[in-house]
């Protein structure tokens, strides 16, 4: 072999190896870009989140002992009822186990406790899970939290759409008699928004995953008004 | 001859068909990751769904997730180290598929969350987890192909490559 042909071989190992090389640093590089990309992704999210949830709440009236529900009524059994007001299921529960409910409120066998908790936000256009919530907060502050509830079922707005505005859940309060401009104010303002977010946390804290849940005396029972007769005539015993 | 033409035909077609593997997959976590990100709450309810890590674990999981999965859709739509992306990609679906299947033994009623809905079962529905499992399995059938080949047409990667 002449000199001329090693000499050019060689020159194309070297020229490799430089490739070789390159290839690798820039696999190395375009590695170290995305994994850190991910990790930013990751820390902005956990980030936004932390920004997002506020610890702090204010409790409104009428509130459960730990401050996740408010209360109607007083008796022996503690019936926790997981609601939200955009669900179609929950109106449906409402008006098929309500008149049993008043009734076991009335014969002062049980308390009951709704936690409102915002689930259905994504379910309309402008939050109406959490605001909804919310200003039945402020209802149980002027002390007309049940009646309230009810009339918030008869006007129960369609998923997809827009729920009730601001105005529309004061109105609301207006048919129950809530006609304080406190309530008119707390509604505007968001006041329990945070509170919400305490009680949805709670829910979720428990294990709850859809509405509505219902738990007699801490056992799940089924959303039906003859379960939750059995369940509180059974804990009475 | 026969073979050569047909192995001379696959190199001609599987950066092409890799193009779109990766596409298809940067869709999906474009899609899912969106769906979630605007209700983080939400997101780390539907990860404590599924009754797997302490709730604050899983909320801190949940606002992560979201933006990871966007972050890993850019990854493979410009198609920048795309074979650690789509690693990455089997990894999650592994986890995913891992976490359905243990929710489906356990006997939990709940939504995957895969694209939303924090972790509710709509009204009456109930839980679908072979077909949710299914379509896990065909993304991670995507990224096994992008693993094997990594290098595809009209990506970041391909254009180093030149350089």
């Amino acid at each position: 072999m002449s000199n001329r042909v090693q000499q050019r071989q060689a020159k194309r190992v070297v020229r490799e190896q430089l490739a070789k090389e390159a290839r690798r640093r820039r696999a190395m590089w375009t590695t170290a870009i995305a994994v850190a990309v991910l990790l930013i992704a990751g820390l902005i999210g956990w980030g936004v989140y932390a920004s997002q949830s506020s610890s702090s709440y204010r409790t409104p009236a009428n509130a459960s002992a730990d401050g996740s529900g408010l209360v109607v009524g007083s008796g022996p059994v503690t019936v926790d009822i997981y609601v939200d007001f955009m669900c179609p299921h929950c109106k449906e529960f409402e008006t098929a186990a309500g008149p049993t409910l008043d009734q076991l409120v009335a014969d002062k066998k049980v308390k009951l406790v709704y936690h409102p908790v915002a689930f259905l936000d994504p379910a309309s256009t402008n939050q109406y899970s959490t605001r909804s919530s919310s200003s039945a907060a402020c209802a149980a502050d002027g002390d007309k939290f049940g009646p309230y509830l009810q009339a918030l079922y008869t006007r129960q707005p369609a998923e997809g759409g827009p729920g009730l505005s601001d105005d529309e859940l004061i109105q609301v309060g207006g048919s129950v008699g809530l006609i304080d401009p406190a309530f008119a104010r707390c509604v505007r303002g968001g006041d329990y928004r945070t509170w919400t977010q305490h009680v949805t946390d709670a829910a979720s804290q428990r294990g709850v995953t859809g509405t509505p849940t219902v738990y007699v005396n801490g056992t799940q029972t089924d959303a039906t008004a003859a379960a939750i007769t059995a369940a509180v005539t059974a804990a009475k015993k | 001859m026969q073979t050569l033409t047909r192995a001379a035909r696959w190199r001609a077609i599987q950066p092409w068909a890799g193009t779109l593997a990766r596409v298809g997959l940067a869709a999906v976590w474009l899609v899912a990751g969106a769906a979630k990100v605007t209700d983080l709450a939400g997101s780390g309810r539907a990860v404590n769904a599924y009754r797997l890590m302490p709730y604050d674990v899983a909320r801190v999981v949940g606002a992560a997730l979201p933006f990871v999965e966007l972050a890993l859709g850019v990854l493979l739509l410009i198609g920048l180290a795309t074979r650690l992306a789509a690693g990455v990609s089997a990894g999650l679906l592994v986890v995913f598929i891992a976490g359905i299947s243990s929710a489906w033994a356990r006997g939990l009623a709940i939504d995957c969350g895969c694209f939303g809905s924090g972790g509710q079962l709509a009204a009456g529905q109930s839980p679908s987890y072979g077909p949710e499992i299914a379509r896990d399995v065909a993304f991670l059938a995507l990224s096994a192909f992008l693993i094997v080949y990594p290098l595809t047409r009209i990506s970041v990667d391909s254009a180093l490559e030149r350089v």
